[in-house]
């Protein structure tokens, strides 16, 4: 029984692994925690494009969404209310529309929201790097040094989610870039600007 | 001796694909039952009724969800002559609140629900099979999470009894 278990367990890793490597990236199932966050480059709602390493040094909190998700709409309060407290001390909520529909859509719907964080138009690709986003919301939290500290799928609690976010800022580098202000200052300058 | 291996064999490659998934992950189901072979004289026509059933624990939107941006149940049904279909009739939704939204309430199906169509065989029809075929879409969420949008095939026959 014990070495079926083992054997069992033992197939799923290798499964893992024979997917990352297809992917040629590190695996993103199961738990994904100390994990370097994939980089991606998309179009932002109004056609700038993002980069997730322009936003090195900060927290993220990187959340796939949809305009048809309900679940999802319960959240994006929650994140704006989070961008505004933990803003300055370098939170970043980045949104990625898994949507089909046109951007104006995405946009009209993020503004009725209120929300007040840059909002991405997602692609296949980044859904795939992230482990295939099957379901939303699903929430990736990110340390200041491109690692991920924790992963949320589903709609979670307000305190679970700020829980997280805390646990994104309070990364071994904060001390770091407190001390490197200058250098932060100079990234800050070319980071896309979080309001829309 | 092979086949003592047999089921232990199966049972743990299925446990494996289940250990690499993610935990918690589910695949909204949504299947229809067998149609029986649909009747119908040249010159007439027949209700079909399409049976289908939603795996437990998820729900759909029903074909008249209560906001834009929710994704309606539609079914897309095709044929080729001498058989046309018309008439797609949709049940109504239950108005269900959820845990997500407490204070709003959601036009969904979720079990059972039947879809009914009229199929028709024009005057002139000869005798024989005819397929109609077209797929289900729909948008299933759980009590926490939502899925992309899906699609099912559906697919029928038509017995033309010709004049």
């Amino acid at each position: 029984m014990m070495i079926a278990i083992l054997a069992m367990l033992a197939t799923g890793k290798y499964l893992d692994r024979t997917r990352a490597r297809r992917h040629g990236a590190p695996s993103m199932v199961g738990d994904v925690r100390g994990v370097s966050a994939p980089n991606f480059d998309l179009a932002t709602l109004d056609g700038r494009r993002v980069k997730l390493s322009d936003y090195r040094g900060k927290a993220v909190l990187l959340n796939f969404w949809a305009t048809w998700c309900s679940p999802c709409k319960v959240e994006m309060p929650w994140f704006v209310d989070l961008q505004k407290k933990y803003g300055n001390d370098g939170l970043v909520i980045l949104g990625i529309a898994m949507d089909d529909s046109e951007s104006a859509k995405i946009a009209q719907f993020a503004h009725e929201m209120g929300v007040n964080y840059p909002v991405l138009l997602g692609t296949d690709k980044v859904s795939e790097d992230y482990g295939n986003v099957e379901f939303l919301p699903t929430s990736f939290y990110i340390d200041r040094d491109g690692k991920i500290v924790g992963k949320g799928t589903g709609l979670l609690g307000r305190g679970e989610i700020e829980a997280n976010v805390r646990k994104a800022l309070a990364s071994p580098l904060a001390d770091v870039n407190k001390a490197q202000t200058s250098s932060a200052q100079a990234h800050d300058a070319k980071a896309p600007a979080i309001a829309q | 001796m092979i086949r003592a291996w047999a089921f232990p064999l199966c049972a743990l490659l299925l446990a494996s694909f289940a250990l690499s998934q993610e935990p918690g992950f589910k695949v909204p189901s949504v299947t229809l039952a067998p149609v029986g072979k649909v009747r119908v004289k040249a010159g007439s026509s027949a209700t079909v009724e399409l049976d289908f059933r939603i795996g437990s624990e998820f729900h759909i939107n029903s074909n008249k969800p209560k906001s834009d941006v929710l994704i309606p149940t539609a079914l897309k049904l095709s044929s080729a002559e001498p058989v046309s279909v018309a008439g797609l009739k949709y049940p109504a939704g239950q108005e269900v609140s959820f845990p997500f939204a407490p204070t709003e309430k959601l036009s969904v199906y979720s079990g059972d629900f039947a879809i009914t169509t009229v199929v028709k065989a024009s005057a002139k029809a000869v005798s024989g099979n005819y397929p109609v075929t077209g797929e289900l879409r729909f948008q299933a969420c759980d009590r926490s999470a939502c899925y992309p949008p899906r699609s099912i095939p559906v697919k029928f026959e038509v017995a033309v009894e010709g004049r």
